[in-house]
């Protein structure tokens, strides 16, 4: 199985190989996502205009007025901007980067860049977990009910993982395909299950919608949720920064990995630990949104190479600016509805995984 | 540097695999591994660079207690070529090389343009220095081989491990890395097929037979008629090269 790389003879690829390349695109990409935010914001029910929606930001941020102070220090716009749509932008970002980076550390550890924790039935585990938490009521009220529902989720999603590796090993080598099956097994089961205790629990306090569930969404986006989510992604990536090395002797193999010094059992659990946690707490706060971290990681290493020194902060910087710009896409596509999100991000990821399992040198049935 | 195997057993199930090995490369020695497929030569070698437990044993480089030691400090002194080298994900020839220098470096240490000298020396010597750029996964097996010989170089190991480095390629480069290897002025344990090969290139033999050394001593006094026809199972005759003087096998159809 292989992933072809465009990288050879590609003229942009050689750039971004190159030192000042690759910072001119990191930076690139940061403009790319402060413009996506500004527009993201700028767009809804209420189109707000450009300027006035980074005026605003700016405002509300650093204290700093440009121009006219009225309509900017407060006004309906302001708050529109400011408690719902700028919290709403910020928890895109943090999940678009957050399953993104999950799904490329998940492709390291299983060898395989078919991984992503939608794919693999991680998300539905979670979703679970949170279900049940809801369910059974340890999450009481307030600020705690938050914490128990990603305590429910991050435990959800590390039963799936632990479940889905153990029967994708049986029997000697993890092959594509008994990882893909086995995560359609354990995805169909969680997802079974919670949808169950929804819909049975459809009146508790507290539970939402089996659509919210499986097909996610940023709605739900307030500053309180924020603190978590942010810690836990932003703790992740900064953590995962200074594993580089290590990700990448993952990708050569467990034997090469020895033979360059690096024991790989060890950092595979906690790495599972991690995307367990990243998860659930995504899936705590916006529901499963698939295919994010097998879109993100494959478009690219196409363009930089598997190296996750260069991988990964490009990985995270435009899995977020592309959650952005699908929440953007599910709320204005049709006109005064609102999509889940999750059918976006399906619509376009869903392809790719087909082109991904019978494209040439995918020996699919074998190794 | 030098390498001393005792009393090394290794089992797989109830399977007695390799049994109660001992073997010594002495300083900067050259010495082949020979024996039939599945004789436990690539098992013995996998667990002196600790890939497979042995069931008891010990192995020693200089002063180093190999299998008591981390990986890290092992990585350091030890460079391993190994037999798979099959990938899921694609790197350029020059990433995979630099990936040599991970035993060197901290968590968060960058590379430095003495790694970087270090892979293009390392890319030269295997003849692919116009390489470093290409897929790894878009190379033919041969090349594939040698990048992993040039990583196996850019660790600068005190001592390396080959299992088969020669499998896959055409004459040029089985000469090519036996010559490359044994100009590195190192230890080296490798397993070789080609007996003709070994006997030219090696200071030393060991003959495995069922996972036990059955012989072992020069080339010229190891290989014998006799020798082959007990653990290879061939009928042969030996001679010495009329052109260049070293041992020949001529075989027998059986």
């Amino acid at each position: 199985m292989h992933v072809p790389s465009s990288q050879q003879g590609s003229k942009l690829a050689a750039l971004i190989h190159s030192k000042a390349g690759f910072y001119s695109f990191v930076f690139l990409l940061l403009i790319l996502a402060l413009f996506s935010i500004g527009v993201s914001v700028s767009l809804g029910q209420v189109d707000i205009p450009l300027g006035q929606t980074y005026r605003i930001l700016l405002y509300k941020i650093t204290g700093f007025i440009i121009g006219d102070p009225s309509g900017v220090v407060s006004g309906s716009y302001t708050d529109i901007i400011w408690s719902i749509r700028f919290p709403r932008v910020l928890l895109a970002l943090l999940v678009g980067a957050g399953l993104s980076l999950c799904g490329m550390v998940m492709q390291a550890t299983v060898q395989n860049p078919l991984a992503d924790p939608y794919i693999l039935g991680i998300s539905s585990g979670a979703s679970l977990g949170a279900t049940f938490a809801i369910l059974v009521g340890f999450g009481a009220v307030g600020m705690f009910a938050q914490y128990s529902l990603a305590f429910g989720a991050f435990i959800g999603a590390f039963g799936a993982s632990l479940l889905v590796l153990t029967l994708a090993g049986l029997g000697g080598k993890m092959t594509s395909v008994k990882l893909v099956l086995s995560g359609m097994v354990i995805n169909a089961l969680c997802l079974a299950f919670s949808n169950f205790i929804v819909y049975f629990a459809n009146n508790a306090e507290g539970i939402r919608t089996v659509t919210f569930w499986t097909m996610g969404s940023l709605a739900t986006a307030t500053w309180s949720k924020l603190p978590l989510i942010s810690i836990i992604v932003v703790l992740a990536i900064l953590f995962f920064l200074i594993q580089t090395r290590i990700l990448n002797t993952m990708l050569v193999g467990d034997e090469a990995a020895v033979t360059l010094g690096i024991n790989l059992s060890s950092f595979r659990k906690f790495y599972l630990l991690a995307t367990a946690l990243i998860t659930g707490v995504i899936v705590a706060s916006c529901g499963m949104i698939g295919f994010v971290g097998l879109i993100i990681p494959h478009i690219v290493r196409g363009m930089v190479g598997s190296d996750h020194r260069r991988l990964l902060p490009i990985t995270v910087l435009i899995g977020a600016i592309f959650l952005v710009w699908t929440d953007v896409l599910a709320r204005t596509i049709v006109p005064s509805v609102e999509l889940p999100i999750g059918i976006i991000t399906a619509m376009i990821g869903a392809p790719l995984f087909m082109y991904m399992l019978v494209k040439k040198g995918y020996s699919f049935g074998g190794k | 540097m030098e390498l001393t195997v005792n009393d090394l057993s290794v089992s797989i199930g109830n399977h007695a695999i390799v049994q109660d090995v001992a073997l010594k490369v002495t300083n900067k020695q050259f010495v082949g591994l020979i024996g039939p497929n599945g004789c436990g030569k690539s098992t013995l070698l996998k667990s002196i660079y600790k890939i497979i437990k042995p069931a008891h044993g010990e192995v020693f480089l200089s002063g180093l207690d190999v299998l008591r030691s981390s990986p890290k400090v092992v990585s350091k002194q030890l460079g391993v070529v190994g037999q798979f080298n099959e990938l899921s994900f694609d790197f350029t020839a020059a990433e995979m090389v630099m990936m040599g220098r991970t035993p060197h470096k901290g968590l968060l240490e960058a590379d430095h343009a003495k790694d970087h000298e270090i892979v293009r020396e390392a890319l030269r010597k295997v003849n692919l220095e116009s390489y470093a750029g290409r897929s790894y996964n878009s190379l033919s097996g041969g090349e594939k081989q040698r990048v992993i010989l040039a990583r196996a170089l850019a660790q600068q190991p005190q001592f390396m491990i080959l299992d088969e480095p020669t499998n896959h390629l055409d004459i040029k480069y089985q000469l090519q890395i036996l010559q490359i290897v044994k100009q590195l002025n190192i230890g080296l344990l490798a397993a070789l097929h080609d007996l003709t090969l070994a006997a030219k290139y090696c200071d030393y033999l060991y003959v495995m037979k069922k996972g036990q050394v059955y012989a072992s001593g020069k080339p010229e006094e190891v290989l014998s008629k006799e020798l082959i026809r007990e653990v290879f199972e061939v009928e042969c005759e030996i001679y010495r090269n009329p052109v260049t003087q070293d041992l020949g096998i001529a075989y027998f159809h059986m």
